[in-house]
């Protein structure tokens, strides 16, 4: 089972087992975790499931193509080294993540 | 003219779906006060067959949500075509003016449509939009002087502000001439009621002369592209063509036929529906005066409260059921986001007006999933710094006569036609 650790701006932490395949942003939005919206529903035209991940995460992802980076200029809060667009984070089994939602995705 | 027979899909007879006389109140083509009816329809038969449109009716949240997200079953190839059958004159005017295009990319599908989304899009992204900003916020200000310096202390936010803003800025980003709003909107008049209207065949002949020279002129900006360059969007895209993008002149010059339109039309509504929903609600605008921060989550409530559309069309490829109704292959769906985003099922007190709502976001007025509206982002942006000027510089703007405001006949759009405003500037 894969397994994400979402961490809000606040410091709160919460464990969902999601299920392999899925998107970070789907598990979120899957089990009601606030701090990511996903109103495109996965097509990269919103932003608004900006997260931060952790650093030992983050070299492990797939690198970002063009058009993410590019949607990442687009986030409420503002981008940083380790940002990505958590629909395009696709979970492989028994991968563990650690993200933190941003303030706002509005 | 709302006599014309159905254009398509089968008979209801036996799917469940047979609307009742009344149809719940519904009326396909009024928007002056559509939410009554929309809330009985989810109450009362919330997949409806309307016989006089041919459309499967699909009302509540789960539903239209559904739909969008099922695109391989329901396709979008409908999205486009006329509601009422284009007349024999219509025709003639169109097929000799060598109009050739249907959809730039709301009616394509995968995989063509997959292949052109991924090239528009990186033509339109938010770092483009984030440099028009200060043109924007300029236009914005030159607007509200404009009304002030009448002297009358009157405006209409549609005329003044709302019908020129968006426009201007998609020319600006296609690399059009920034003069011809006028002829654009005139253009854009002529789709939506061409497309979305309950036109007889009469009243269709001068909008078919202007979609024959819109398409013409899309064509035109297509070939200056290839001849002069520039910075602009169709450059872009005329520059991914030649480094090996996979996509025809016909097709840029297709998607400057749909940026063209739905780049200001929505947007005017938006910008406008957002002064008129706020202003009808005092205390939102004065919590928005008092705390300018608020606006982005505002704009979202108007969005799903009052959207610029409010129900946008599918097609059944095989036989199939939404909420238990069954559709026949072939059938066509109207999903109405604009009585989904009021199922009190998904929004607590559906029918309220809260810019303190927290999931005000979850609306559907841009569609979901493969074909939610690329220009999102920028529509959202210029209600916003509309909202900042005009809250930071009339704060006392009053709405006149906000009971009587018209709404053009239409299918799916819903545009107020005016919304006067008294300035009390001091």
């Amino acid at each position: 089972m894969a397994k994400v650790h979402f961490t809000d701006f606040e410091g709160a932490t919460q464990v969902i087992e999601a299920t392999t395949g899925d998107s970070v942003m789907e598990t979120a939005v899957r089990n009601g975790v606030e701090g990511i919206v996903g109103e495109c529903g996965g097509s990269l035209s919103c932003a608004t499931c900006h997260v931060f991940v952790a650093a030992q995460d983050f070299e492990a992802l797939e690198p970002m193509e063009e058009m993410e980076d590019e949607m990442l200029y687009g986030t409420a809060v503002d981008r940083e080294e380790n940002s990505r667009l958590s629909c395009q984070i696709k979970l492989c089994a028994e991968q563990e993540i650690h993200v933190t939602t941003p303030e706002t995705q509005v | 003219m709302t006599s014309t027979p159905a254009v398509s899909g089968g008979c209801p007879m036996g799917y469940g779906a047979q609307a009742p006389a009344d149809h719940h109140g519904y009326e396909p083509f009024a928007m002056e006060d559509p939410f009554p009816a929309y809330a009985r329809m989810r109450s009362e038969q919330p997949v409806m067959f309307d016989e006089r449109t041919g459309l499967y009716v699909v009302t509540r949240y789960d539903d239209v949500k559904e739909v969008f997200e099922k695109w391989e079953t329901f396709s979008s190839e409908n999205a486009q075509a006329p509601v009422r059958k284009r007349g024999p004159q219509a025709t003639q005017i169109m097929t000799e003016g060598g109009f050739t295009t249907y959809s730039g990319l709301s009616a394509r599908r995968p995989p063509e449509h997959t292949r052109i989304r991924a090239i528009a899009q990186k033509a339109f992204t938010p770092r483009r939009f984030k440099a028009l900003e200060p043109l924007i916020r300029e236009n914005v200000k030159a607007s509200i002087k404009a009304m002030l310096d009448r002297g009358d202390d009157h405006g209409d936010i549609v005329a003044d502000l709302a019908y020129s803003l968006p426009t201007v800025t998609i020319l600006t980003l296609i690399g059009e001439d920034t003069s011809s709003v006028d002829t654009y909107k005139r253009w854009s008049d002529s789709r939506a009621a061409m497309t979305w209207g309950d036109l007889s065949d009469e009243e269709q002949i001068p909008h078919a002369h202007n979609l024959v020279e819109y398409w013409n002129r899309c064509q035109e900006i297509v070939a200056r592209a290839h001849a002069e360059g520039g910075d602009d969007l169709t450059a872009d895209l005329v520059k991914a063509q030649s480094e090996g993008g996979e996509i025809s002149d016909h097709e840029i010059a297709s998607l400057l036929y749909s940026l063209l339109f739905a780049g200001h039309e929505t947007t005017t509504t938006l910008i406008s529906n957002c002064v008129r929903v706020l202003l009808d609600h005092r205390e939102a605008w004065e919590a928005l005066c008092a705390e300018p921060k608020q606006i982005p989550k505002a704009i979202d409530e108007v969005l799903r409260y009052s959207g610029s559309i409010v129900g946008w069309r599918r097609k059944a490829l095989e036989d199939t059921e939404v909420a238990g109704v069954a559709i026949p292959e072939g059938g066509e769906l109207l999903l109405l986001m604009g009585s989904a985003n009021r199922d009190e099922s998904r929004f607590e007190n559906g029918e309220d007006f809260d810019i303190s709502r927290s999931n005000a976001r979850d609306h559907l007025s841009f569609g979901f999933g493969i074909h939610y509206c690329l220009g999102n982002m920028l529509a959202k942006l210029q209600a916003k710094i509309a909202l900042e000027e005009l809250t930071s510089a009339l704060p006392d703007l009053q709405l006149l006569d906000g009971e009587h405001i018209s709404f053009r006949k239409n299918l799916s759009f819903r545009v107020p036609e005016q919304i006067n405003v008294s300035l009390n500037a001091h």
